[in-house]
């Protein structure tokens, strides 16, 4: 054990070394603090020691200031692109002006519109990061920490973070250690160091120096462990950060922050983005000089281009599409504090789950019962709503006494309305285990003792491993005494020379203890900690009422005793773990379970979980099949492997790697926090997107260094839920499948959401391009451009987050970072050149023909462009000879604008139609499921109408009220798009790996 | 689809007759000499200053030369709008003479300067073709002319040549495809009482039924404003 410990005595922990209060003799100690091991400091000692120290509370991890963390989310891939934009807009806007030909103020009002949305989805995500943060505050305890503290030679309760170095404080069972210290004295102290190491076994402390290394010495209780059981005093050593566990939670911080995968996803994607937008500026930049413009002319329409090619409107979908998620998933029991980790949680490949708590009910709960040469399954589930056994034999009743009476655990008071295996109890684990293991058998065991009037008892102690208690008997007049004894079963056996089987006391021969052993290892072998109990009635007349017993001296028999039976205990998986691994299993995603227990323990709970499936075996049970030894096993049969922190220590990350390769199924025992960090670098060294979770502080590195850090709500420690990126409020794993499956569907709906969005790109592009090229009046402007973006069309694209999957996305692979792109070029192909070129072409359709049917036919119209500008030129004449002034000229233009406008309005709801789905055929999917979609439908046309035929837009949004017909002429477009994109998911189905699958499946 | 399209857009577009009118009405308002905006400046006695208004004012008058409008155009009925709807769409219609001549001091004829050697300088006023328009709805527009700003006591009056309005008989027009020869009627304003050096800023409007002069958005709706600087 004491090997085991210091393996997390981390490097950097080493680096200042930390002081060796622990070898002092309490004369020096006294000396050093100026301090008392029996009357404690003088509190004005205390104040200025206070003073100088600062709380002995952990710092939070050095905040980053609020500004930075807002900064940060203005400083995203798409964020920068739309900066650099407004930047190219303010630039094209100087230009325009030093010329003095301003004749519009679009491009300020791009620049300034491109800001605001950048600055307001900032504060969007800002804002979500600063509630969920606020939701981990809410976790503190509000109620402030009390210790036990000597002042004055007087005992004091104060708030632990008022503690100082030197002060002496004493703790018992139940409570938490305040500070870093070093033991003056202890009455079976008993410390759980789980958070700091790993492990969950009580440890002992007491005042003995029994070891140089400070974490191996017995007499210093850690800040922040548990007091299990006993009184200890204690001066404390060190306070706050300087503790051992101050100083690893501020290694968290040391450990970088690996990039979201949808982070990397988003700046792949500005880069095709801002490759083709420069393509394309180029492009048109040489075709607008060889055409005959002037340079500066030529450099603004390079510029425009660059511009309008923005998604200006995706950033807000993507915040949007991901709140509404992180919202969703808030629901069920999964805070996300960071937006971008909710995809991160559906690309996860590998997830690392700690054990208790996690993936068990983190309660020690009877499992199984071996009376009457049977092992009996106890009920072990949360509501107690499984099978129990037979409770009709004779035995039962005799191991159910011994169990209920040889028990000194209590029910802490004032919880009547709990249910009993939730309820609060002071004592060990097994013996809470099974005080409401009887308590649920019995009824009230507080009564049920009562009437068994304790006599003595003999608390369990680890040299003679056995726990006896005398009663009297409920009968008042049988006068006999009962001794009652539970403890170690081989230890128990020893001292039974009867064996009770169905109420009748047999001989304990040769057969029954070999029944005794087989049941024995049966239980063991399942991980299970066993007890055995017997009982003896001492007879009236060697010892009659009032008889002095004495434990010390055991002037009582302790041995011809008579066996009652073996009762074993297990913390028990939670009810949805196994189906929640089930689902991680056909999701394609690896479970790994991390933990600090016992191998054969976590080894049972792994196959109990389905981390070990059915069937997958260790090199070890290979060995034992075949009764070979286990050097000649070939390691690529086993598929299970059960490593300890042992063998780790000793491993080079090559061979933790191949190990991680050869076995699917893999299982740490014996890890201390700092070993899964190791594992979960190299997890990501084979390529995987690791999930973590984990609770305790030593965690907090491995939360920060896994692409998602999972924390837990309830057990977890303040530091675990910095440095981690989601918190389970339940502690449960099932929440972490349901998180898989939701990020998982946001990325399909995002892929979607953005496969939308890009989609009128193209539209909105090719008008400028043709009025480049062919000197057309423009087809559509700036502002309506605008209204696209961010206006009409959000709603629609964001509707697509509440898509429905399409099929079972949990029977999938998780998807490969590398390969399976959220942007990839066929999508980016196909929405630009195929359904954004239909788009484009039911746009100028719309285009010509209202010019056409006001007096422009499409020819003249080719080349008006100076004579169309001219704002002296009040008489432009039309194809008919009709002449125009310049601002009927204007309107004729906005008028173009809106039909344009419209066109892409019609063609959009046409292609959120066809986004709803990638494969299957709309008629498949169903039209009307998605009520969001179908709402942000009417809501986009309602809203179109209202900018058209709202009075007053004119002049303040260039919409112009537009005849009823041009609505409708972009309607065959829509229809074609429709049926277009049905034929694509028609060949994709069909032809699955085809090259129309490869080129148009996105 | 778009060939589909745009062919059968096309296909139901009339070349006569545009399918709507109303963006074009009411009707715009047009000054010659426009060079690049709208202000003139000279100096009467520098021939430099305002050769390129004559120039553009000659220009702009060719079609009108008396034997062209005799040649092509028929005398009309004055007073009355000129209304061939009886004949065929595609048919030719025939348009009104508007003679050079009748411009009087304003034609260029005898004052080939324009009145702008004497600092008394001529502008024309057009009113915009619409196809089909009637504009006074059965009484002639007229034009006025006021100035805005500057030394407003120093505009004193103007001339104006034939008259101060649109004679009906110019109207209406049927489209440059059967109005071929159509030459639109001109007003033109003689400002000789500027007694003034520095820049006027003159607005001309038209007056009658159905005429839109006071629009904001459209400045040039039925008025037209221009800054007239005459130096000695």
């Amino acid at each position: 054990m004491t090997v085991f410990t210091a393996e997390i005595v981390n490097p950097c922990v080493l680096t200042h070394p930390y002081n060796d209060d622990h070898q002092l003799s309490f004369e020096e100690l006294e000396m050093k603090y100026t301090t008392s091991v029996t009357k404690g400091m003088t509190s004005t000692m205390a104040a200025q020691v206070l003073e100088r120290d600062g709380c002995n509370e952990l710092k939070p991890p050095k905040g980053t200031p609020e500004y930075i963390k807002f900064a940060r989310q203005l400083a995203g891939g798409l964020q920068c692109l739309m900066w650099v934009a407004a930047v190219i807009c303010f630039i094209a806007f100087g230009i325009l002006m030093g010329q003095g030909n301003l004749t519009s103020y679009d491009d300020l009002y791009l620049a300034i519109v491109l800001i605001a949305v950048v600055v307001v989805t900032g504060c969007f995500g800002y804002y979500q990061e600063f509630k969920s943060t606020n939701i981990i505050a809410s976790f503190k305890n509000l109620v402030p920490q009390q210790a036990t503290v000597f002042r004055d030679g007087q005992k004091f309760n104060i708030n632990a973070n008022q503690l100082v170095v030197g002060d002496l404080v004493e703790m018992k069972g139940g409570d938490r250690v305040p500070a870093d210290v070093r033991i003056v004295s202890a009455q079976g102290f008993k410390v759980d160091n789980s958070s700091l190491t790993g492990e969950s076994e009580p440890q002992s402390r007491n005042p003995e120096f029994t070891h140089e290394n400070p974490l191996e010495t017995k007499n210093i209780a850690f800040f922040s462990t548990t007091c299990l059981e006993g009184v200890a005093t204690g001066i404390i050593i060190n306070t706050g950060d300087r503790t051992i566990i101050g100083r690893i939670a501020s290694l968290a911080s040391g450990v970088g922050n690996e990039k979201t995968p949808i982070a990397i996803e988003i700046e792949h994607f500005v880069d095709i983005i801002a490759g083709l937008a420069i393509f394309f500026g180029a492009t048109f930049f040489v075709v607008a000089m060889t055409i005959g413009y002037r340079f500066l002319e030529a450099m603004i329409f390079f510029m425009a281009i660059v511009v309008a090619y923005v998604p200006e409107g995706l950033l807000a979908t993507v915040t949007v599409c991901l709140s509404l998620t992180a919202k969703r998933l808030a629901r069920k029991n999964c805070v996300v504090k960071n937006l971008e980790a909710v995809e991160t949680l559906g690309s996860t490949s590998v997830i690392c789950s700690d054990k208790t708590g996690t993936l068990t009910q983190n309660r020690m709960t009877v499992s199984h019962l071996w009376f009457d040469n049977h092992i009996h399954s106890a009920d072990t589930t949360e509501d107690q709503s499984g099978q129990s056994f037979d409770q009709s034999s004779e035995t039962w009743r005799a191991l159910g006494r011994v169990a209920g009476l040889c028990n000194r655990a209590v029910f802490k008071p004032g919880q009547d309305a709990v249910p009993i295996p939730k309820r609060d109890v002071v004592g060990d684990a097994s013996e809470t285990a099974l005080l409401k293991f009887t308590e649920l058998a019995f009824g009230n065991i507080v009564d049920y003792r009562n009437r068994f009037k304790k006599v003595c008892e003999l608390p369990f102690n680890s040299t003679n491993k056995f726990q006896l208690s005398v009663h009297e008997l409920e009968d008042p007049l049988d006068l006999r005494y009962l001794l009652v004894m539970k403890g170690a079963p081989e230890r128990i056996l020893e001292r039974c020379s009867t064996i009770m089987i169905k109420g009748q006391e047999l001989p304990l021969d040769e057969q029954w203890k070999e029944a005794f052993q087989t049941a024995y290892m049966d239980l063991g072998g399942l991980g299970e900690r066993v007890l055995g109990f017997c009982h003896l009635l001492l007879s009236e007349k060697e010892h009659p009422r009032g008889f002095g017993f004495d434990v010390d001296e055991m002037n009582f028999p302790t041995s011809g005793l008579c066996f009652a039976g073996l009762i074993s205990m297990i913390d028990p998986p939670r009810a949805s773990v196994p189906d929640a691994v089930m689902k991680c299993r056909t999701a394609g995603i690896r479970v790994i379970m991390v933990t600090g227990d016992h191998p054969i323990t976590a080894k049972a709970i792994a196959a109990n979980v389905g981390i070990i499936t059915e069937g997958s075996e260790t090199v070890e049970d290979i060995a034992l099949r075949l009764r070979i030894p286990v050097e000649q096993v070939n390691k690529r049969d086993a598929r299970a492997c059960v490593v300890n922190g042992g063998q780790l220590k000793d491993m080079t990350s090559e061979e933790l790697d191949d190990l991680l390769r050869t076995h699917p199924e893999m299982v740490f025992a014996r890890t201390s926090p700092q070993q899964k960090l190791i594992i979960v670098e190299s997890c990501q060294r084979l390529g995987s997107i690791v999930a973590v979770t984990g609770d305790g502080v030593n965690d907090s590195p491995a939360l920060k260094k896994a692409d998602i850090g999972i924390a837990m709500g309830i057990s977890g420690s303040d530091a675990a839920k910095n440095a981690a990126d989601m918190i389970l409020l339940d502690d449960n794993f099932a929440s972490i499948v349901t998180g898989v499956e939701q990020g998982r569907l946001i990325f399909d709906n995002l892929k979607k959401s953005i496969a939308y969005t890009l989609t009128k790109n193209i539209p909105e592009l090719t008008p400028y391009l043709i009025y480049i090229t062919v000197s057309v009046p423009l087809p559509l402007g700036c502002i309506t451009i605008l209204f696209i973006e961010l206006a009409t069309d959000i709603f629609p694209s964001v509707s697509l987050a509440y898509e429905k999957a399409e099929s079972d996305i949990m029977n999938l692979k998780p998807r490969n970072p590398r390969k399976d792109r959220l942007v990839n070029e066929s999508l980016a192909a196909y929405s630009y050149f195929q359904i954004g070129a239909i788009q484009s072409f039911a746009g100028f359709t719309d285009y010509f023909t209202c010019l056409a049917q006001e007096g422009w036919r499409p020819l003249l119209c080719v080349g008006l462009r100076s004579a169309w500008e001219n704002a002296h030129n009040q008489e432009v004449q039309d194809s008919y000879g009709q002449e125009w002034t310049f601002a009927q000229r204007l309107y004729q233009e906005y008028t173009c604008y809106t039909v344009f406008f419209v066109s892409i309005e019609i063609c959009q709801i046409s292609d959120v139609l066809i986004r709803k789905t990638r494969r299957l055929s709309l008629f498949q999917q169903g039209f009307f499921r998605n009520k969001v979609l179908l709402s942000a439908i009417v809501f986009q046309l309602c809203l179109g109408t209202f900018l058209c035929y709202c009075p007053g837009m004119p002049n303040i949004f260039n919409f112009m009220p537009i005849r009823v017909q041009w609505w409708f002429i972009p309607v065959p477009y829509g229809i074609l798009i429709f049926i277009y994109d049905e034929i694509r998911k028609l060949g994709v189905r069909r032809h699955p790996g085809s090259w129309w699958d490869k080129e148009l499946y996105y | 689809m778009f060939t589909v399209c745009m062919y059968a857009l096309l296909m139901t577009i009339s070349p006569y007759t545009p399918t709507y009118r109303d963006r074009v009405v009411p009707p715009g308002v047009m000054i010659s000499p426009r060079v690049g905006g709208f202000d003139i400046a000279f100096n009467a006695s520098d021939p430099k200053t305002w050769a390129k208004y004559t120039e553009t004012l000659n220009a702009f008058l060719t079609p009108y030369n008396d034997l062209e409008q005799e040649r092509k155009n028929i005398a009309c009925t004055p007073g009355v709008y000129f209304k061939q709807d009886d004949r065929e769409e595609s048919a030719e219609r025939k348009a009104c003479q508007f003679k050079r001549s009748s411009l009087g001091n304003c034609s260029g004829i005898d004052d080939p300067s324009f009145g702008y050697s004497e600092g008394k300088p001529c502008i024309l006023l057009k009113m915009n073709r619409i196809i089909g328009y009637l504009p006074g709805e059965g009484a002639p527009v007229t034009v006025s002319c006021e100035a805005l700003k500057g030394d407003v006591d120093h505009f004193g009056a103007e001339e104006f040549y034939p008259y101060d309005f649109f004679n009906l008989m110019y109207y209406p027009y049927y489209g440059k495809l059967t109005h071929v020869n159509y030459t639109s009627p001109l007003v033109a304003i003689r400002f000789s009482q500027v007694t003034t050096e520095n820049p006027l800023t003159i607005q001309c409007r038209l007056n009658g039924k159905g005429i839109k002069s006071d629009s904001v958005q459209d400045r040039f709706l039925g008025r037209i404003t221009f800054t007239l600087q005459i130096g000695a």
